[in-house]
């Protein structure tokens, strides 16, 4: 029996879900939101963090384009804190297809999509780390997007409108009266405990997971997974976003994120969406790529490598024609009218800068379906930044410089410039003391030492604040996690950086010959 | 008398300087950086997995506890207690018999030789004890190492936190800005002051490691006397203070007897021209000025591992001996260096350079290179010190075989 029912059961807490809730929310219906993990556990988190201009489209995927130019500039009303607005330059190298440039800053004219074209003199005067040799380059709107910051103010937003967010819950089951969706069952995965919640209407915004979560009601998604890695050098030699003026193709962009600047991405086909393990040929073709574009990233050093996966929607033949390629652009499945199942859709694909057109789409079609009259609210409501989860670094550090040396606040992670305090408050605010969540709220071990410090002091502060928790039970997991990150870079500076971990866990601490922690 | 030369200035080669000058020979001690003295905990790990002195001769051929000899660790061990003797920072323990000691984060460590301090922490000492952390220190969580012991089944008194009395409101604080609070003798009669009150009951407390860097013994016995209990320390995140003692120490000596110190530079290796490559001449160090050549009878190698720039790394796969190019024993890819956990065994730990039994590195056949090249410490491959719990160990023993081999 449900022991809650709702009207609207969001299934995945990335930027999707979260933005089809949150704009749920605004049209006044009841919702709940359940995620399997933290949030930013899936491809939200994973992301390059781009906020797109709409110009890597503008030939491959004109309509992705177009969505991309708008919503660029609703989310820098919308949400400016999570936005950095580093703008962008697509550069023409020798070595790309001479006619290019010209198509492709047709085709932005054409679509919408700003641009504009400057001398190359004029580019290095501002990033005078570009390659010299760039033959052509064009300004846009890029910008860079943080989606933890995103992620956390749309979960607050959704919680102060009244809708549920549920972390660490897993739909296992979906329950069917006839032909219609009724319930989901639902395990808590911190306590194995199962639920059932009722509701009118279920959203299906599992991203790369969404063919298995549709296969819960015998409903065949194909979806094909492709996974992008990526590289987070430790500092920022550019402060633009960098684009290659080619066709779009794998390792041509650089997105200055924070205090780095990722590399990306790949594309390789997987079949888990949770294949995210990164092979030596993708390092060195990201950083061989990254080079052309900023010489000097040769001697930087790599920080920290990352996977994300694409769901690829792949019909049949005949659902949408033979020749076309698999599109990227977002894809709403009505399953009503494509399956003859009531209650259902399904969303996925996209991109996170369309997140909010994305959640509109789908909530105009729920309410439809719903015989809501309600309208979309979300593209002139600006979403609440919560004081937490703003993340500047120099900002951080413009905070610990105005205070006097009296009160200076300690400094738990040196190189993030995260405060005992800061710590002291996700704990208390967050569901659990897991250091990896405190990590993604706070950036908490993301610097150059990557919480080869910090950690211990983290934990030893979380043990404070929860004496009777299993003891340093957040530490391993935690460490676990930052080294995953740098396997795929473990040579040179990066992979003394390890040592220097292990040193210092192993060596100093001793940490390996710790009791199991008991649950 | 023999002109040596020494590259590396980390526990290997500090010890290797101290014992060339012992024997009356000019000895010049180049060194890029600090070596790795501060990141340790200060003590001498020989074997932590059991008795040291019974699992030494069990081990691989290749091991380079076996190349030095155990002869070599014995006389390495007596001259160490002698240095720290000396310098009135007495090192406790033996090679037949590991202390217990507790770390930061309540986790046993197995050590065989630990100052007065540090090995008055014995776990299995039977005098119960109380944890102390200091207020607004950032690097020292006595809860979370009291509970972790207790989990381990240890008895842990009870725990504290004590106040520092300064006026000042500071809440940051880094063990270092302690320990030079408690070189002063007005200082610690303030604290004990203020912290004797709480003490009531307490035979034994232990702290992280704060007690002074100039001269800790004093400041130990000093310290007890007030407070009128045992006291022991705890090594704390780097810059460790039992380490940075050790490194004060050694260098005083060093200083005192004639070590020539050149710091700074990089160093590439030097082949002599009139031997056939079969000797060394020296190293040329990268002065600011351009390149100096340094001559020298014997060099001895004690450039650490990878933490410390022995071994480089590269991207595509190889690794590399930094000073003179030295085949290093290793895997090629680096897809098979790490592991999937940081708390696991890794390759890449167990890389390093081959030698035989008289330090000397060995090309692919197994003969010797250079007749007058010697290696020791972390450049030696064949361990894994992080999980043998060893590093000290071989760093102490192969520098003695080295030097006795050098000198003849
Ligand atoms: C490599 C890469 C780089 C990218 N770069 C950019 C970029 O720079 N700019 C940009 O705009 N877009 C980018 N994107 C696209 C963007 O990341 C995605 O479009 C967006 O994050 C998708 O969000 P989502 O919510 O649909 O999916 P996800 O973020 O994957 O969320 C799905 C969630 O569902 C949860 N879930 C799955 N199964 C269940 C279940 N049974 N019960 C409960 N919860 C479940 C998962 O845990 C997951 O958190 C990139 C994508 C990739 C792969």
């Amino acid at each position: 029996m449900p022991v809650l029912s709702t009207q609207l059961l969001v299934i995945g807490g990335g930027s999707t879900g979260l933005g089809v809730a949150w704009d749920a929310c605004l049209r006044g219906l009841k919702v709940v939101l359940v995620e399997q993990g933290d949030l930013g556990q899936g491809t939200s988190g994973r992301y390059h963090g781009l906020l797109h201009s709409g110009g890597r489209y503008v030939i491959s995927d004109p309509t992705s384009a177009c969505d991309c130019a708008v919503e660029n500039r609703v989310l820098r009303q919308i949400v400016p804190h999570t936005i950095e607005d580093t703008g962008g330059l697509f550069l023409a190298t020798p070595t790309d297809p001479i006619d290019f440039p010209d198509r492709w800053f047709a085709a932005c004219q054409e679509l919408g999509v700003s641009a504009e074209e400057i001398t190359t003199a004029e580019a290095l005067r501002l990033e005078p780390a570009l390659n010299p040799r760039i033959s052509r380059v064009f300004r846009v709107q890029d910008g860079s997007l943080d989606s933890f910051d995103l992620l956390h103010t749309l979960t607050a937003e959704i919680k102060r409108a009244g809708g549920q967010v549920w972390l660490r819950h897993r739909v296992e089951k979906l329950i069917l009266n006839g032909n219609t969706i009724v319930a989901a069952e639902i395990r808590a995965l911190d306590t194995d405990e199962l639920l059932t919640i009722g509701a009118d209407f279920f959203v299906n915004a599992t991203g790369p997971w969404a063919g298995q979560v549709a296969s819960l009601a015998d409903i065949k998604v194909p979806i094909a997974l492709g996974k992008g890695s990526m590289v987070a050098m430790a500092t920022r030699p550019i402060h633009t976003v960098i684009n290659r003026c080619r066709p779009s193709s794998d390792g041509d962009i650089i997105v200055p994120v924070g205090t780095v600047a990722v590399l990306g991405t790949t594309d390789v086909e997987v079949q888990q969406p949770t294949d995210t393990t990164i092979e030596p040929w993708e390092v060195d073709f990201l950083l061989a790529q990254g080079e052309i574009l900023v010489p000097q990233l040769a001697y930087q050093r790599p920080l920290r490598a990352w996977a994300g996966v694409r769901p690829l929607y792949r019909p049949t033949t005949g659902e949408l024609g033979e020749t076309r390629e698999l599109p990227r652009s977002q894809i709403i499945l009505d399953h009503a009218d494509r399956d003859g199942l009531q209650g259902l859709i399904s969303v996925f694909s996209g991109k996170l800068t369309i997140f909010r057109l994305m959640a509109e789409q789908v909530m105009d079609l729920v309410c439809k379906q719903m015989n809501i009259a309600a309208v979309c609210h979300t593209a002139e409501t600006p979403l609440t930044m919560t004081s937490r989860s703003f993340y500047k670094l120099p900002d951080r550090l413009a905070k610990l410089e105005v205070t006097t040396s009296h009160d200076l606040p300690q400094v738990v992670c040196e190189c993030e410039l995260v405060t005992r305090l800061a710590i002291e408050e996700a704990l208390r605010f967050a569901s659990t003391l897991d250091l990896d969540e405190v990590r993604r709220e706070l950036r908490l071990g993301m610097g150059p030492c990557q919480a080869g410090f910090c950690a211990f002091r983290a934990a030893g502060i979380a043990h404070e604040l929860a004496p009777t928790a299993p003891a340093s039970g957040g530490l391993t997991p935690f460490l676990e996690e930052r080294w995953r990150g740098m396997v795929p870079l473990g040579w040179g500076h990066t992979l003394r950086q390890m040592e220097l971990t292990r040193r210092i866990y192993l060596e100093l601490l001793q940490t390996h010959s710790l009791p199991e922690p008991t649950k | 008398m023999t002109e040596v030369l020494i590259v590396g200035a980390g526990l290997t080669g500090l010890f290797a300087s101290l014992l060339v000058a012992e024997r009356g020979n000019a000895v010049t001690l180049v060194a890029q950086g600090r070596g790795g003295l501060e990141l340790s905990h200060g003590c001498i790990d020989i074997w932590g997995r059991a008795t040291p002195s019974r699992a030494l001769s069990r081990l691989r051929k290749s091991h380079p506890y076996r190349l030095a000899g155990t002869a070599a660790l014995h006389a390495a061990l007596e001259f160490f207690e002698e240095i720290t003797q000396q310098a009135e920072y007495p090192f406790p323990g033996s090679i037949s018999r590991n202390l217990h000691l507790p770390t930061a984060l309540g986790a046993i460590h197995p050590t065989a030789l630990a100052p007065q301090s540090l090995a008055q922490g014995d776990l299995f000492d039977g005098t119960p004890f109380t944890l102390a952390g200091i207020d607004n220190l950032r690097d020292f969580y006595p809860q979370l190492a009291a509970s972790n012991l207790r989990r381990a089944g240890i008895a842990v008194q009870s725990v504290l936190d004590l106040p520092i009395p300064l006026d000042d409101t500071r809440h940051d604080f880094y063990t270092s800005d302690l320990a030079h609070l408690f070189d002063k003798s007005n200082w610690r009669e303030e604290v004990a002051r203020v912290w004797k009150p709480q003490l009531i009951g307490i035979k034994r407390l232990g702290l992280p490691a704060v007690l002074g860097l100039r001269d800790p013994q004093h400041v130990l016995e000093d310290l007890q006397e007030r407070l009128g209990l045992t006291l022991f320390e705890i090594p704390t995140l780097p810059p460790s203070l039992p380490g940075l003692r050790l490194e004060v120490i050694l260098r005083r000596r060093a200083l005192n007897t004639g070590v020539h110190f050149i710091e700074g530079p990089r160093v590439v290796g030097r082949i002599d021209g009139r031997s056939d490559g079969r000797r060394v001449s020296g190293v040329v160090l990268q002065t600011v000025g351009g390149p100096r050549v340094h001559t020298a009878d014997v060099v001895i190698l004690a450039t650490g591992g990878i933490l410390n720039g022995g071994l480089v790394f590269q991207q595509d796969g190889r690794v590399q001996e930094s000073v003179f190019d030295l085949p290093v024993n290793y895997d090629q890819g680096r897809g098979y260096w790490t592991t999937t956990s940081p708390l696991d065994s890794q390759p890449y730990s167990g890389y390093g350079l081959l030698v035989n039994d008289l330090m000397q590195p060995l090309d692919a056949k197994g003969a010797p290179i250079f007749e007058n090249l010697y290696v020791a410490g972390g450049l030696l491959g064949g361990a894994d010190r992080t999980m043998e719990g060893s590093r000290q160990g071989i760093d102490l023993a192969t520098a003695y075989r080295a030097v006795e081999v050098a000198l003849g």
